[in-house]
């Protein structure tokens, strides 16, 4: 029964943020162009912020955890979110059920993409199913997981309230008032989906608490579709693509070994990009909520994420200044390296990492990490490919916003690692490859999208299916 | 497909060219000797199952672990030690003598990775000659934890010998240690040809080749060069995947044999650390309501910090970094020390008395003992 009552509440979790995303993006037919598969995935995402905002309002209120206190005024949102969704809504329920099913099942393709289509599903179907029978089995296992995260989720379940960790000096003069653990300054949001997990079983169980991790990469493969299509991709390169992001074996580790913070801040952080890319196609004040809501969450989850979210900052300026796209760019990398050249005659420390200038980057970890062991498949194979081939393409003011993003996350990603201590952890394979997973599933979207972009226009290219409504969404 | 095969083909040959390192069909077949095999000439080790455990090298340092043998060395160009857990700066060489010259020992240095000595090509070494009657491993390293030694091969490394290697290190079982959430090897630790490598190339032989027909003779090759890149890469990343799938189908019922029908609190038990695990819910036993302070001490860093884990939603402090003990003056009455392994920590019982590292005295109250593990309330 408890563990009906925990899928039943991440289900109204899931489904609460998907009806805000219906009600914010532009209203049409739910599965024109992925935009079911985007408001599903996305909303995956939205609902399990909110959920964790509302626990901090509850906190603040001193308002104990509870199923009540929690789900009810949930749910209430969800009825009032449902109703207007429903009314704005030109289809029928049923008729947008058994189109979603045709789509799922590829009617309307082409018989041997209908094959693929159906044959990747299925593949995913079963790596997904793997996936969950590890993170349902499995206690907290990975060491950041039980020194730093799940620590506050125990004492916040059993407090049933945001009771504050703190470090020893302040811990030691709380007299018993505050908690301690090894990073009692990180943010709340992973601990509190965790307790909202446990609140729902109605008793700590640090395994099926982490189910939530499942939840967001399932969410995840339907964001990156939703996403592709939303770009102008045919049915089957969209799932190609969301696959090929979905599939990158350390996204696939950090679900089955679930507890640790970085799947998440990878996940909010592309779809944030995303977001804010189809706001700034749209220019619509929904895109425009949806994408700002992502975009707070990223420093919520992890500290860099406010370092993330300033790397979405040049695709904006590209964006809202096109006759000076280029000049804007270039402006800022000229103002880095200023910024870079200043560092190197100062010894600062931001968050935690000293930034003084000693350039001397552990090339060859980086590459054993990057193209010879197997955390990314051929993403970085296929990266290098990419920006060769379609430099024309990635520069074009269609996809000039996206790259700006993926060149700031990449320079950040340099920085920390060329430039700072934290160059150790590439040498010893430990955070570097963390760290790199946070950019590395929008780099693998910005990838499918430069390369579809270049093939498309090569004289020989075969051409690309439009979108039409007999097509899977 | 086709073209993506023959590239494959290609590659594999390339690289047979460079790493056969005598004949590509040996008459040879490959010699393995057991750690029972196995004797220490230098340094201290036992037999343990299937392994020979090194657990301390001699006063100078050395290591040494020697086995008879009796090999022609033109047909075993390379030895390899199994041998793990090995460290990282250990300077390790691989010895032998032979019948050609039997009074003279032969060397040749080994590089570590993960833990593993790598396997050694001895073809072109000048004193790899005659008969070999004695083959030993020399490791001079201080030794923070035993080296466990499967035993060592005398390989032929023909063509089929190197591609069987490869293809072992490619499928090997890969499971979930400490280290999976930082790093994936993709198959064993240690891979002479990684696969990625080798599919990158092939995908782009392969496309270029065909790229180039479809340009030259477009008769013969008419799709598109940029989508026939993708359709090879979008194979050769689900050969990929293909392999991260059939792990982790190998790593479900290992979990589930472990945690499948149980509990949260006998998953606990079953778990790596379940020993600590029950020591402390016996504390809980006997612990007031949470949220008492409890401070946490163990040598070792996993420990302390699984015990804190575990002792949470108690006010936990411990040191998650350096192996300390807390400051005895923040210590307060109804305050509970949580010890487990952890050397250099006395209890008086007569006098209720708790000291530790700097001859500092607190006084307590013995609450629970047991294994490597007490429970103190400070008085």
């Amino acid at each position: 029964m408890d563990v009906i009552v925990l899928l039943i509440g991440l289900s109204l979790t899931w489904v609460l943020g998907a009806m805000l995303v219906a009600l914010l993006v532009a209203p049409g037919p739910a599965l024109a162009a992925g935009r079911g598969a985007w408001i599903a995935g996305t909303g995956g995402y939205v609902g399990a912020f909110l959920v964790t905002l509302w626990m901090r309002a509850l906190s603040a209120l001193h308002v104990p955890f509870g199923i009540a206190s929690i789900a009810l005024p949930l749910l209430v949102v969800l009825g009032a979110l449902t109703f207007v969704v429903w009314r704005r809504s030109s289809t029928r329920l049923g008729a947008a059920w058994s189109s979603a099913w045709a789509a799922l099942l590829g009617a309307g393709l082409p018989r041997w993409q209908r094959f693929a289509w159906l044959a990747l599903l299925a593949w995913l179907a079963l790596r997904f199913g793997l996936l969950f029978a590890e993170v349902w089995l499995r206690p907290v296992y990975p060491w950041d997981a039980w020194i730093q995260w799940a620590t506050k989720s125990r004492v916040w379940y059993e407090m049933r309230s945001l009771v504050p960790f703190a470090r020893p000096e302040a811990w030691f003069a709380a007299n018993g008032a505050y908690f301690y653990d090894a990073s009692p300054d990180y943010p709340a949001t992973v601990p509190l989906l965790q307790t909202w997990a446990s609140i729902l079983l109605g008793r700590w169980d640090d395994a099926l608490m982490n189910v939530v991790w499942w939840g967001l990469g399932v969410s995840f493969v339907l964001a990156a579709y939703g996403a592709l299509r939303g770009f102008g991709l045919a049915p089957l390169p969209a799932l190609t693509g969301a696959w090929l992001v979905g599939s990158l074996p350390l996204g696939g580790v950090h679900i089955a070994l679930a507890g640790y913070a970085d799947l998440p801040m990878a996940s909010y952080y592309a779809l944030a990009a995303v977001a804010t890319l189809r706001w700034l196609e749209h220019r619509s004040a929904g895109n425009a909520v949806v994408a700002l809501l992502l975009l707070v969450a990223c420093p919520t989850i992890k500290t860099p994420g406010i370092v993330w979210v300033l790397t979405i900052a040049p695709a904006i300026a590209v964006a809202l200044l096109p006759r000076y796209g280029m000049r804007t760019l270039v402006t800022l990398l000229v103002a880095t390296a200023i910024a870079l050249a200043v560092l190197a005659q100062t010894n600062p420390i931001v968050l935690g990492y000293r930034l003084h200038l000693d350039f001397d980057p552990a090339w060859a970890a980086l590459f054993e990490s990057f193209f010879m062991l197997g955390n990314w498949n051929l993403l970085w194979y296929a990266v290098i490919v990419v920006a060769v081939v379609g430099r024309r393409q990635w520069l074009s003011p269609a996809l000039l916003p996206m790259t700006a993003i993926v060149g700031a996350g990449l320079a950040f990603l340099f920085f920390v690692f060329g430039f700072t201590n934290a160059r150790a952890w590439v040498a010893d394979q430990t955070t570097i490859n963390r760290a790199t997973l946070h950019l590395a599933p929008l780099i693998g979207l910005w990838a499918v999208l430069v390369f579809t972009a270049w093939a498309t226009r090569s004289p020989a290219a075969a051409p690309t299916p439009p979108a039409t409504a007999a097509e899977p969404a | 497909m086709l073209a993506f095969a023959v590239a494959l083909l290609v590659c594999v040959l390339g690289y047979l060219a460079m790493a056969v390192p005598a004949s590509w069909f040996p008459s040879a077949s490959r010699v393995g000797f057991a750690a029972s095999d196995l004797a220490m000439s230098r340094g201290t080790a036992a037999v343990e199952g299937t392994e020979f455990v090194v657990t301390a090298t001699d006063d100078a340092g050395m290591a040494l672990v020697v086995v008879n043998a009796n090999l022609r060395s033109i047909d075993y160009p390379v030895i390899e030690w199994l041998a793990r857990d090995v460290p990282a700066d250990a300077e390790v060489r691989v010895i032998w003598r032979t019948d050609y010259a039997p009074a003279k020992t032969s060397s040749a240095p080994a590089e570590v990775a993960y833990g593993r000595v790598l396997p050694v090509d001895l073809s072109r070494h000048p004193d790899w000659m005659g008969r070999v009657t004695g083959l030993g491993l020399a490791i001079r390293a201080p030794l923070a934890q035993p080296i466990r030694i499967r035993g060592a091969e005398a390989k032929p490394m023909g063509a089929a010998g190197v591609l069987a290697e490869r293809f072992r290190e490619w499928t090997a079982f890969e499971g979930w240690s400490g280290s999976s959430i930082n790093t994936l090897s993709g198959g064993s630790d240690v891979q002479e040809l990684p696969l990625p490598a080798l599919l990158f190339a092939a995908v782009a032989l392969a496309s270029l080749a065909l790229a180039g027909v479809a340009r030259w003779r477009p008769r013969w090759y008419e799709a598109s060069p940029a989508w026939t890149f993708a359709g090879l890469f979008v194979l050769a990343w689900f050969v990929l995947d293909a392999r991260w799938v059939a792990n982790l189908a190998r790593q479900v019922p290992l979990t589930a044999g472990q945690y499948a029908g149980k509990d949260w609190r006998e998953r606990h038990l079953a778990a790596e650390d379940g020993p600590l695990f029950a020591f402390v819910e016996r504390a809980r036993g006997v612990l007031p309501a949470p949220p008492a302070r409890i401070f946490v001490l163990a040598d070792a860093h996993y420990l302390r910090g699984r015990a804190a884990y575990h002792l949470y939603p108690y006010n936990v402090y411990y040191e998650p970094y350096r192996n300390a003990t807390p400051p005895a003056d923040r210590l307060v009455p109804g305050d509970w020390i949580f010890v487990y392994q952890r050397r250099g920590v006395q209890y008086d019982r007569a006098q209720q008395m708790l000291r530790w590292d700097g001859g500092v005295t607190v006084p307590a109250e013995l609450k629970l003992v047991d294994k490597g593990g007490a429970l103190f309330r400070v008085k």
